[in-house]
């Protein structure tokens, strides 16, 4: 989160206390919506949405810090659900223990993966990972001694059958608040830490954080490896909850680009970004849903968000809030430009201890 | 496996390489002008392959002659999309951003193919669609042959232009070095617009082909985009020649995998071999040593 | 319309909702149905994929759904009460078809409900009706792994499941004399439970009888270039050709054989040949082409007769099989509702209409229908064969149009 700078003004203090407000009245609501759901149908829509904010924040690992955008990591959910449910299948574990296991295989896995397509930027980087994903759904379409093949798996409810399904929904909503939570915790810890640091500057120039002594490449591959544990948990929490796993939508790249769209709706520099990402998102697709079913016309709605976003709101939402605060500001000195990493990582060695975040004040 | 099983596997392979060649060589002029991957190129190959069904369906002409139509508005389309639309983009984040641009842009065109001509999978009939030749005790379908002709006329073309027409000189000084380009008074971005127009024609020629004989569907595009991409990674991003050669190679082994490991296994050889290049070769076979920093 | 007044109400709720922005996704997202409430009418819930891959069978069922509610109103209703359709769309996706039902048992109240299209649609929805103790009937998930699940809730509405499909073909191909008798045989498959259910059931019965399996090619669903997989099978010169297709790989397929002069003794193809537009889409070289069908409006069921005079007034053409699922579903809940003289969502009615069904045999346009356990019919399929450009019945014998052509002439 934003933290006020040294000079603070009333102003500041002032915003600092509606943030915090919103912060609060934001979480109240949250834990008590399964109460003032109407019925059982909005519970569910409201565990879709909390699984999508889960998945924005496990991206934003990779795309909110260093800058590289996977349209792929469906693969990674779609993994953690697979792994999820062979573990408890095959393997007999407890249901929990396995979404862990699985999470971390996926972690593993996804060492090597990163090894690979971390090698190459931009462009090349967003086909890898769009291949990762069209790859997995060939296997997991093929390999159906182990993964069912096209018929996919059914995985077995965590809680038994005496737990009626309102029930089942109460519950995983408040998993993935939980999963969420923890995502958030870590982003925040990272983005405070002088790996964060590092990741960032390798957002805004790797060549020049190269030359300044950032291990960039190792950064980019730890970072990917926690992305991907996350995104691996949340996949396969969804499919604790949803039951079945068909392999068309456990590797689909509308599944990674809603990932996408969601945190850049909401903004990828910032902590809570992905998560309003998700819940417009995640909103507006179920809108859509109901307004214009009948009709491909969803899709159509999809694209042109995603183009407006990109086009005109390239920073998110949030930002863009910002810096409509911003304006509003009685003293516009303390507003300051983002800064290039040369000065970033400058900052940083002359502040070890980087109590403060000079890149996100007042932005 | 048979001698006859394995020239036919081989002509299949030749035959799907040549369409191959021609959709990656659009892809890879895009991505020369602009260091744009444009996701949206088989979604406009699937809007090509509509239009042809759709105007043998209405017309009762012979699909080929939709191309008379499709290419200069493909060409059209494509100039105003770059002029209005990549061009805005922040140079800074252009190549991602443009990523999800064009990654928009196919989704619109797949939900409004699917409003207009609902998700049902169309195929052009045609009295030939059945018909043979054989050569050397293999079957070539004349369909195929015909798609193949066309995608190699393209590229002759396209070569042809690039090689021999003072647009071409100017189209290739703005790909190797932009700011020299300008510097001899070539507008840039008036030639990254006719680059990004003549890419879209080519998927306008590819979808007329892929019509001829094949079934479409809306979604049908993101069968086509891995392996482009794929190829166009492993010919090396900008190069038109590794390109066409890597999906000559790409589109052989596909069709003789399938022999022993049948269809979905085959289909990985492109991500397998895309993989590999990035271990041992990031920049691809044939791209220039920018091909990594994109 | 109905859908016009949905898109301004949903837009209303959007407004509020965004001035509002407090309550999450608890606005906006009523479906304006007013089925709560309305003891003049029985409300019944389906969610059919109107778009997206299995989008043209889906619009079958819903033609066969919406005929059959529009003939039960115009014959005095059900327990004297009219009957409404609230139809979702699922987009083919089985995430989106488990919120569907979801949305029609809890948000629209709905007092039954009917099944979607496509095994890999029921079995996500069968589990939400089962969560919520309600009757499910579907139209269209014959595959085996269907019946399987524990869904004590399940009725599959059609005289026999997938693997049964081709058994009368079966018969009649062992019962060749062997010298007739076809020797080698290939397979190509969609990957789909439903469809690859009906060539493999064959498949098991012709290789226990002898009959050598020289070609299985799976491929997966949406694949539109079989040239390789025709390359495979015609260098295999097996005697008989099966594939187990749903419609436009079946067509695919077969040109991709003609392209490649390849001309096998029989061919058996699942669902595509019994589509009107089948023979003009393989340009008319249908003579021969086998293909098993669980319905005919030739059936002479009194119930058929019915159904096909009212069907043809209303769309001006005869049912196919998917309109005749739809409305057989339907005759079978009308039969389990009217002998239990109840048609609401609490759990105790909904078990009173599984246990009768369970016992019961039902009077449907496919002929008497029974269930065993597990939800699967105890009937069989018919085999059908393009004779003198026709497509005919032609096993079981004595319900055959024509004779049995054997060796199928050249394409």
């Amino acid at each position: 989160m934003p933290s006020a700078s040294s000079t603070r003004t009333g102003f500041d203090t002032a915003l600092l206390g509606i943030k915090g407000l919103a912060l609060v009245a934001a979480g109240v609501l949250v834990l008590a919506f399964p109460q003032l759901a109407p019925d059982a149908f909005i519970l569910s829509v409201g565990v879709v949405i909390a699984s999508y904010a889960a998945l924005a924040v496990s991206w934003n690992f990779v795309g909110g810090f260093t800058g590289y955008i996977s349209l792929g990591h469906a693969a990674y959910s779609g993994l953690g659900g697979y792994g999820t449910a062979l573990l408890i299948l095959e393997a007999g574990w407890n249901p929990w223990l396995s979404l862990v296991g699985s999470a971390v295989a996926v972690g593993v896995l996804a060492l090597p993966i990163g090894f690979a397509s971390l090698r190459v930027r931009g462009a090349s980087f967003v086909i890898v990972s769009i291949a990762l994903v069209l790859i997995l759904l060939l296997v997991s379409q093929s390999w159906s001694d182990v993964t069912g093949g096209s018929n996919g798996l059914r995985v077995p409810r965590p809680f038994g059958e005496d737990v009626l399904r309102p029930e089942q929904h109460e519950r995983f909503f408040y998993l993935h608040v939980g999963l969420i939570v923890i995502a958030l915790a870590v982003w925040w810890a990272i983005d405070r830490s002088r790996f964060g640091t590092g990741l960032k500057a390798i957002r805004e120039d790797e060549d020049k954080a190269q030359a300044l002594g950032v291990p960039t490449f190792a950064y980019k591959l730890t970072v990917f490896v926690i992305s991907a544990f996350f995104t691996a948990l949340a996949g396969g929490m969804y499919a604790l909850w949803f039951g079945s796993l068909d392999p068309i939508f456990q590797f689909s790249i509308l599944v990674g680009s809603y990932m996408v769209l969601m945190s850049l709706l909401g903004g990828i520099r910032s902590l809570l970004g992905p998560v309003v990402g998700a819940v417009i998102v995640g909103y507006s697709l179920e809108y859509f849903k109901s307004a214009y079913g009948d009709t491909q016309f969803h899709l159509v709605a999809l694209g042109l968000l995603l183009a407006l976003v990109v086009l005109f709101m390239p920073d998110g939402v949030l930002p863009a809030l910002g810096s409509l605060v911003d304006r509003i500001r009685p003293d516009k000195a303390t507003s300051i430009r983002e800064m290039t990493a040369a000065e970033l990582v400058e900052k940083n060695k002359e502040i070890d201890e980087a109590r403060r975040e000079p890149e996100e004040v007042s932005r | 496996m048979s001698g006859s099983l394995l020239l036919q596997s081989v002509i299949l392979g030749l035959l799907l390489g040549g369409l191959y060649a021609l959709l990656a060589a659009g892809l890879t002029l895009y991505f020369g002008v602009m260091r744009v991957v444009m996701i949206a190129h088989s979604a406009f190959l699937i809007l090509a392959a509509y239009l042809a069904w759709w105007f043998q369906r209405e017309t009762g002409l012979d699909p080929l002659l939709s191309l008379v139509v499709t290419v200069p508005l493909f060409f059209v389309v494509g100039f105003v999309m770059q002029r209005l639309l990549l061009a805005r983009l922040r140079p800074a984040t252009l190549t991602m951003m443009s990523v999800l641009l064009t990654f928009a842009i196919a989704l619109t065109i797949e939900g409004l193919l699917g409003y207009v001509f609902s998700g049902t999978q169309r195929r052009i009939q045609l009295d030939y669609s059945g018909s043979s030749l054989e050569v050397f005790g293999a079957n070539i379908a004349v369909v195929k042959l015909i798609a193949f002709g066309l995608a190699a006329v393209a590229l002759l073309g396209l070569w042809a232009l690039m090689k021999l027409t003072r647009f071409g000189q100017a189209l290739r000084a703005t790909i190797q070095h932009p700011e020299a380009a300008r510097l001899l008074g070539i507008n840039t971005d008036r030639i990254a617009g006719f680059g990004f127009g003549l890419g879209l024609a080519t998927a306008a020629i590819g979808g007329t082909a892929l019509s001829l004989d094949s079934t479409i569907y809306p979604s049908l595009h993101w069968h086509w985009i891995g392996p482009l991409m794929a190829i166009i990674v492993i010919g090396g991003l900008g190069s038109i020649p590794g390109a066409a050669i890597a999906a000559m190679l790409l589109g052989v082994s596909q069709s003789l995998l399938q022999v022993p490991l049948g269809t979905t296994w085959a289909q990985t050889v492109f991500y397998i071999a895309l993989f590999a290049t990035l271990m041992v070769r990031p920049q691809g076979f044939f791209g220039g040593r920018l091909a990594q920093r994109f | 319309m109905i859908g016009n007044r949905k898109t301004r109400r949903g837009a209303l709720a959007a407004t509020a909702c965004l001035a509002l922005a407090t309550s999450l996704g608890a606005c906006g997202l009523d479906s304006g149905g007013s089925s709560e409430g309305n003891d003049d009418e029985i409300v019944i819930g389906v969610s059919l994929p109107l778009t997206g891959d299995f989008s043209e069978p889906g619009k079958g069922v819903q033609r066969g759904y919406e005929a059959w509610a529009s003939y039960v109103n115009d014959n005095g209703g059900l327990l004297g009460k009219q009957v409404r359709l609230e139809i979702l769309d699922d987009q083919s996706s089985a995430d989106r078809v488990a919120s569907d039902y979801e949305k029609l048992i809890n948000q629209e109240k709905v007092d039954l409900i009917f099944g979607p299209f496509s095994t890999r649609l029921v079995v996500p929805a069968a589990q939400v009706a089962k969560d919520y103790g309600f009757l499910f009937v579907e139209p269209a998930g014959a595959a085996e792994e269907v019946f399987t699940q524990g869904f004590d809730n399940l009725f599959y509405a059609a005289p026999a499941i997938a693997d049964d499909h081709y058994n009368l073909l079966a018969e009649e191909i062992i019962a060749m004399p062997e010298a007739e008798r076809p020797k080698t045989a290939a397979y190509a498959t969609m990957d789909d439970p439903f469809a690859q259910g009906t060539a493999y059931g064959l498949k098991d019965k012709l290789e226990a009888a002898g009959i050598r399996t020289v070609a299985d090619e799976v491929y997966p669903p949406n694949t539109t270039d079989f040239s390789s997989i025709a390359a495979k099978i015609a260098d295999t010169e097996a005697d008989i050709v099966v594939g187990g297709t749903q419609y436009q790989d079946a067509v695919n397929l077969i040109v991709a054989l003609q392209q490649l002069n390849f001309q096998p003794k029989m061919a058996a193809f699942s669902t595509a040949p019994t589509n009107p537009e089948f023979p003009e889409a393989i340009g008319a070289k249908t003579e021969g082409i086998l293909s098993p069908t669980g319905y005919t409006p030739d059936a002479t069921y009194p119930e058929n007769q019915t159904f096909v005079e009212y069907y043809t007034e209303m769309h001006g053409g005869p049912p196919a099989e998917d309109e005749a699922n739809a409305w057989t579903t339907g005759e079978v809940v009308a039969a389990a509702v009217e002998a239990s003289d109840c048609a609401d969502p609490s759990p105790e009615c909904q078990q009173q209409l599984i246990d009768h069904l369970r016992e019961a045999t039902v009077d449907t346009v496919v002929g008497p229908l029974s269930w065993d356990a597990e939800g699967r019919p105890e009937s069989a399929h018919l085999i059908q064969q393009y004779v003198d450009g026709k497509i005919r019945i032609v096993l079981p014998k004595d319900q055959a149009e024509a004779d049995f052509v054997a060796v199928k002439p050249a394409w």
